[in-house]
């Protein structure tokens, strides 16, 4: 179950607060929403979740498990299951995208006791994903998402999301810059990996992704807090009255 | 022009210690001619110091306090196993090794004497040849700046080995020279390599500059006198891993013959201050060189990579690499200087130097210079600077990699591209895993 209360955020060097107390509950097997306008702080949030730096917690707390998240480093929160497909993934050259895979399975495995896997076993589980993504053996062995397409880019975070087995899902703006192919892809990738153990948030701005990935609950954020939740009807309610509403001044 | 300067203590030592070990030193009159003749240059000249355009970032005058005297008497002791410690990944490579102790040849430490397709010869042998087959001066033209560390290689000059490959004969394995330096008083080591390709042939050879654990910090100045000739391949690599506080002065010559390939590497982790100067020639058109290469330096050290190629004939192709990593105090300089003479058309060089900082007090300069005097040819240079990117590494970390593996996964996949011009996968492999294991080493230091 992932727990936020009244979580307060502002960036290090500024006063202004970007998370203005915000509070949500999902628990593990569910697939939550959180649509939101420009500014509001979908993506604060996600970054704050992984433990990105630049940030200073100012109020609240984060429990993943009943476990405290905000004091965990990022490569911890990874080892508990936290995973956050980012909305714009990095190019890492000179590292091949299957050593990074390996070197990040082993890593986490590692950190919860278990064996690392061989490298058969290892190739033969990354194959078995990335077909279901249609992601290209040789693309594999390329350096990670150097030279990739936005839409191959994002495939690639899905393919690492198969294969690290996280608990937690956190995915930024999935669906930015993708074809409705893409889209459909992407989606079938996340929605293999729903279960009763894992729990989803899923950011975005578009009702349309909510289509494929059919949440269980959408929280509306707006000027750093959570204005209201519902069920999978307040997306399509979004849709038609737009986040006017929901603002006060232009973002 | 030279003005007379006070000389320093080191620089009167170097030529008052010359005299007291001349006798000592290889070779009948002509080659005692040759050195004395060196000795007066170097005594006109003194050390470079950063006045000169080609040392404004590598004081070699100011950094040298004392001139260590030359080795006397015999070579230390070096057990097979203690070779194989100093030589790292190297030592498991499949190659015709011929080990220097000390600046001595030491067969005992070497494999056969005479590899088969290779005429191998030590240089003091050479030197004593009546015919003057291997004299004082090195063949390879000398660049402006070089004639100083040249001039006292060739005054004090003990061994070294002089390896010739025939026309049309392509050696089976790789040469690895290792220059090992052992236990003692500190010392001044000249070496000279004399390397001679004939037409159409083929050769690996790799210089490795290895000192033992605990071996006092010494002064090294190498020189290879490399020639190519037509349609010859040279892949000619060098691992300068002394230890302590030494000095190591490295000087390649090469003149590169019509169709000739010259690949160079340089992989440096040595510590105090290391001056590699590569001066390479195009003497013949169609020929083509890579130099390429990385350092890793901390604490103090000092890491300059100096490098000049001459274009100077036409239809020529040069390629330049390097990277550095410098953390702590660390500074690396690279200077590169590429030559098209009047009538050297269809020239092509490119060059690119890029350094990762780790700390906030290291630095990195980076001289690029391109003397183009003919209106036909493609020639471009780049450099940077950087720290690790942040961005990456939190990517790396939220995917469950520890801190520190992800600088390190960096790290190497950032010196990775250097090693990768390197072709032979035997070879590469067993640089880096030399390069490697000082990379570790280096991570244990603080960044910032």
């Amino acid at each position: 179950m992932l727990e936020i209360r009244n979580l307060r955020v502002k960036l290090a060097e500024e006063d202004k607060l970007i998370l203005d107390g915000v509070s949500l509950a999902v628990p593990k097997g569910e697939v939550h929403a959180i649509m939101g306008p420009n500014g509001s702080g979908k993506s604060t949030l996600a970054y704050v979740l992984a433990g990105r730096e630049g940030y200073e917690v100012i109020g609240g707390e984060v429990r993943w498990n009943g476990e405290d998240v905000l004091a965990m480093e990022p490569d911890e929160r990874a080892a508990k299951g936290v995973f956050l497909a980012f909305q714009y993934p990095m190019e890492i050259p000179g590292v091949a995208t299957l050593t990074f895979l390996r070197t990040a399975l082993n890593a986490v495995r590692k950190k919860r006791g278990e064996a690392e896997l061989t490298t058969p076993q290892f190739m033969k589980l990354v194959r078995e994903k990335a077909a279901a993504l249609a992601i290209a053996d040789d693309i594999l062995k390329r350096p990670v998402n150097v030279g990739f397409s936005g839409g191959e880019k994002k495939r690639m975070e899905i393919l690492q999301m198969a294969v690290l087995e996280p608990t937690l899902c956190v995915l930024d703006e999935t669906d930015s810059g993708l074809d409705i192919d893409a889209v459909r892809i992407v989606s079938a990738g996340v929605n293999g990996l729903r279960s009763k153990d894992r729990a989803m948030l899923v950011i975005t701005h578009y009702q349309r992704l909510l289509n494929y990935i059919v949440p269980d609950r959408v929280h509306v954020m707006a000027e750093g807090r959570i204005q209201t939740s519902g069920g999978k009807e307040l997306a399509l309610e979004l849709e038609r009255t737009g986040y006017a509403g929901f603002k006060s001044k232009a973002a | 022009m030279t003005v007379a300067a006070t000389r320093t203590k080191a620089e009167q030592a170097l030529a008052r210690n010359f005299e007291a070990v001349l006798p000592r030193l290889p070779g009948g009159r002509a080659v005692a001619e040759a050195r004395k003749a060196a000795i007066g240059v170097f005594a006109a000249r003194g050390l470079p110091h950063r006045r000169i355009e080609q040392w404004k970032y590598t004081d070699l005058r100011g950094a040298l306090k004392e001139a260590a005297l030359p080795a006397a008497g015999p070579a230390g002791e070096v057990s097979a196993r203690q070779l194989e410690a100093a030589l790292g990944g190297l030592a498991s490579l499949e190659a015709h090794r011929l080990v220097f102790v000390d600046g001595a040849y030491a067969p005992a430490l070497s494999g056969a004497a005479q590899p088969k397709g290779l005429e191998f010869a030590t240089l003091a042998s050479a030197l004593a040849r009546p015919d003057g087959s291997v004299g004082g001066e090195p063949a390879g033209s000398i660049a402006p700046g070089q004639e100083a560390v040249v001039a006292l290689n060739t005054a004090y000059m003990t061994d070294g080995a002089v390896l010739r490959v025939p026309a049309g004969v392509a050696l089976d394995l790789p040469v690895l020279l290792v220059f090992v330096s052992t236990v003692g008083e500190a010392r001044l080591l000249t070496t000279r390599n004399v390397l001679t390709l004939g037409r159409s042939a083929r050769a690996t050879v790799i210089e490795a500059h290895v000192a033992l654990s605990g071996a006092a910090p010494g002064q090294a100045n190498t020189l290879t006198d490399v020639a190519l000739d037509e349609g010859a391949s040279l892949a000619h690599l060098q691992c300068a891993l002394a230890g302590g506080d030494a000095s190591h002065l490295s000087t390649w010559l090469a003149r590169i013959g019509a169709d000739a390939h010259y690949r160079a590497f340089q992989f440096t982790a040595a510590s105090g201050l290391v001056r590699n100067g590569i001066h390479a020639v195009f003497a013949g058109e169609g020929g083509s060189l890579d130099l390429s290469g990385a350092f890793l330096g901390r604490g103090g050290e000092h890491i300059d990579t100096t490098l000049v190629v001459d274009h100077a004939v036409p239809r020529c192709q040069s390629r330049e690499l390097f990277k550095g990593v410098l953390a702590e105090r660390a500074r690396g300089v690279f200077q590169g200087k590429v030559i098209v003479r009047p009538g050297a058309q269809k020239s092509d060089g490119k060059q690119m130097a890029q350094a990762l900082m780790l700390s906030q007090d290291a630095e990195f300069d980076s001289k690029p210079e391109l003397e183009i005097h003919a209106d036909d040819v493609v020639c471009g240079h780049g450099s940077t600077a950087a720290e690790i990117d942040e961005d990456l590494l939190f990517y790396m970390r939220a995917r469950g990699i520890p801190a520190a593996e992800a600088r390190a996964l960096l790290i190497e996949s950032f010196i990775g591209e250097a090693f990768d011009r390197i072709e032979d996968p035997g070879v590469r492999g067993a640089l880096f895993a030399v390069a490697k294991a000082r990379l570790d080493a280096l991570s244990q230091t603080e960044e910032r």
